[in-house]
């Protein structure tokens, strides 16, 4: 019996109703162990290329990891991977909570969709059994009904519901997946094609976990992080949550603010993790055993913009991108905006953002009230932008629109509207600013499914944690808004541990880098302690390289090439006022760091994995099934 | 000479008795330093930013002024 896996891959072919279960060889598991790793391993195998996103070719690979379920923090996380319906890239997104480590009891690693069902229907996974169940009557439930309603029909009320809601129903190119209600595997539309498969959810329930190698050093490892909770950096997060962060965003010029012409905003304040404290929260909330606990759970029970508490509350993306990129301080409004998308399975940076692109060509009149059905789309306006998240979670009106995403939607308006759009493949920017950090121009041009800010450690970082970044081989941290061959080199390195911590499953909050509660030697510890495995931290940087090639390697197998590499127009252009007033990304240093990136990862100088480069990492079937 | 001083998240913990929302008016000695400053406040956690009047400001060793607007940030994190 393998250690802290359950040795068990769950297939589903939804078109003819078939499920497989695979049992893999520790092999399979020590060099792809779970997440985008796995998932991608299974999509290069079984798509074909030029799949229809949300055509049934389309696999989709919902994966858990070796670790996820053991009893420390930061490990319950389920990774989404399927060809994306927004960008026509790889998709990716992840998400904590419960159902991951519950999804590991009912006895699988991993659940690869593929097909289409004819009818609605949901899969029931529990203690090593699968099944799929009619959904007809949960189609069209908004996210917290259907869940309730799952368990009230398998009459256990511990089991945990990963699902799709209206949005992904309806194929809004951005819906995600939501468990709990409130967590969600927000980015590039992984919802829509679990929708496109008229499949509603996995519910999991489960009564065993796989064994730990090492319990004991597994037990001390969760002690240390107890124990160093509350002189750590991220002690700040489990109090405010991430909305600590905006106020140092704001101070340091790097809050977009009115679609990303300024990085400051007058009204900071009313958004902070402080002020969220002060007035709507009502508890903070946490996933599978872990310690920091910056999940946040507000409720608002009067005033024009009232909020359920069973939808949680809003992260600092969804502060920045339904507030300061929309100019809107009422943070009753932005909690409404959350909990819409929580409800109908929306990505709340996506629409946050998509609604400010749109508020941006109606203030220049490139949009107009006649195209919005007569809302009138200002900057600032909470109502407005309240009433447009719920008609994209709906299809309804100007909302249809929107729902195709932000660079199709600016298509419809012309070269002005397009000049306005702030996304990468696609995949609108997150909120956090190259001007300031620069090493995100690159990562956000270069990531495989778009612009990222989870993708690689931020700049200020390099300096500001000496002792780990030594670990990585990191010594000579240049200035935050140099894009230089060592600041390429850092953004390398802590890409491929990014993509090992999606790759091993485990919370870029807790696990990572510099700030995190546990720097990189204690996460080879961890995984050897719950796998029994002797592994270094070289091998499983290798592990995240590889993911990271594999997902290069879907990409250009689908026609992409630098060209797709590309930033937006917008940074190029200077900020204006605050610490960033005047400041641009440069057409000049990116032209430097693109081809120089390419060739340390070993690359041609199109971007796409060598294969030399796959055959170094073990994975020469890429290179056949390339072509190379 | 009086010091204007604005605390953030984690930091709040450091605010002087009597204060609220994070700022404080703090009584240094003239020529006193940044680096004196947090000392006085007793802060014993990583000041990850400090802006002094709205300018962001590396060395500790600045001096400060009478009537100086301090802020100070602990590592700001998150996503």
């Amino acid at each position: 019996m393998p250690y802290g896996y359950n040795g068990k891959i769950l297939h589903a072919d939804l078109t003819s109703g078939t499920l497989a279960i695979e049992e893999p060889p520790e092999t399979f598991y020590r060099q792809y162990l779970g997440g985008q790793g796995m998932g991608m391993y299974y999509i290069l195998k079984e798509m074909p290329a030029g799949a229809d996103p949300l055509g049934p070719e389309n696999v989709l690979a919902i994966t858990l990891s070796v670790v996820t379920g053991a009893a420390v923090s930061g490990q319950s996380r389920v990774m989404a991977n399927a060809k994306s319906p927004l960008t026509g890239a790889i998709g990716d997104a992840q998400a904590g909570g419960f159902w991951p480590a519950e999804a590991k009891a009912a006895g699988f690693d991993a659940f690869i969709i593929k097909g289409k069902a004819k009818t609605p229907v949901y899969l029931w996974v529990h203690d090593g059994e699968a099944e799929l169940r009619d959904a007809t009557h949960l189609w069209g439930q908004i996210t917290g009904e259907a869940e309730a309603a799952i368990r009230d029909e398998l009459d256990d009320s511990r089991i945990e519901v990963l699902q799709i809601g209206p949005a992904g129903e309806k194929l809004v190119r951005y819906a995600c997946l939501i468990n709990m209600s409130n967590r969600a595997n927000g980015r590039t539309g992984m919802g829509a094609v679990m929708g496109a498969k008229n499949l509603k959810a996995i519910a999991v329930r489960g009564t065993s976990k796989p064994p730990i190698a090492d319990q004991k050093a597994l037990t001390e490892i969760a002690r240390w992080g107890a124990q160093n909770f509350e002189d750590s950096e991220v002690y700040g997060m489990g109090l405010h949550g991430t909305a600590d962060v905006l106020p140092f965003q704001q101070e340091d010029g790097g809050l977009p603010t009115r679609n990303w012409d300024s990085g400051v905003f007058e009204g900071y304040e009313a958004l902070g993790g402080p002020t969220m404290s002060e007035t709507i929260l009502k508890m903070r909330d946490t996933c599978y055993a872990c310690v920091v606990r910056c999940k946040r759970v507000v409720e608002v029970t009067e005033g024009p913009f009232q909020v359920d508490s069973l939808y949680g509350g809003p992260e600092y993306e969804t502060l920045a991108t339904f507030g300061s990129y929309c100019g809107i301080d009422d943070l009753a409004a932005i909690s409404l905006a959350n909990q819409l998308c929580n409800m109908y399975g929306l990505d709340t940076i996506t629409a946050g953002a998509t609604i400010a692109w749109a508020m941006d060509c109606f203030e220049q009149g490139i949009i107009t009230a006649e195209d919005t059905g007569g809302i009138e789309l200002r900057f600032g306006n909470a109502e407005a932008m309240v009433r447009l998240t719920e008609m994209i979670g709906r299809r309804e009106g100007f909302g249809d629109l929107l729902a195709e995403g932000m660079a199709q939607a600016a298509k419809k308006f012309g070269p002005e509207a397009e000049a306005l759009v702030t996304a990468v493949k696609g995949n609108p920017m997150p909120a956090h600013m190259p001007q300031v950090k620069r090493s995100l121009a690159l990562i956000y041009a270069v990531n495989p499914y778009g612009a990222d800010h989870q993708s690689h450690e931020h700049d200020g970082s390099y300096g500001d944690y000496p002792d780990r970044m030594a670990e990585l081989g990191l010594t000579d941290p240049p200035p935050r808004q140099a894009l230089n061959a060592e600041k390429v080199r850092y953004s390398i390195y802590t890409q491929q541990l990014y993509s090992l911590l999606n790759t091993i499953g485990v919370c870029q909050f807790v696990w990572g880098p510099s700030w995190h509660l546990y720097g990189p030697s204690q996460l080879v510890d961890m995984v050897r302690a719950v796998t029994g495995w002797n592994v270094s931290l070289w091998e499983l940087m290798k592990a995240g390289e590889r993911a990271l090639n594999l997902m290069r390697a879907f990409n250009a197998r689908e026609g992409f090439t630098s060209a797709q590499d590309k930033l937006p127009r917008k940074l190029f252009r200077p900020l204006s006022g605050g610490p960033s007033d005047g400041i641009a990304v440069t057409a000049e240093e990116m032209s430097a760091a693109l081809p120089t990136y390419y060739a340390m990862c070993g690359w041609d100088a199109e971007g796409r994995p060598t294969r030399a480069k796959l055959e170094e990492l073990g994975i020469a079937w890429v290179a056949d099934e390339l072509g190379l | 000479m009086q010091i204007e001083v604005h605390l953030f998240s984690v930091l709040r913990e450091y605010l002087p008795p009597g204060n609220e929302r994070g700022q404080a008016s703090v009584a240094l000695p003239r020529g006193a330093t940044v680096a004196d400053l947090i000392a006085q406040l007793g802060i014993t956690r990583r000041v990850h930013l400090v802006v002094i009047n709205d300018i962001q400001v590396e060395n500790r060793q600045q001096s400060l002024q009478d009537g100086d607007s301090v802020k100070l940030f602990p590592a700001m994190i998150g996503g």
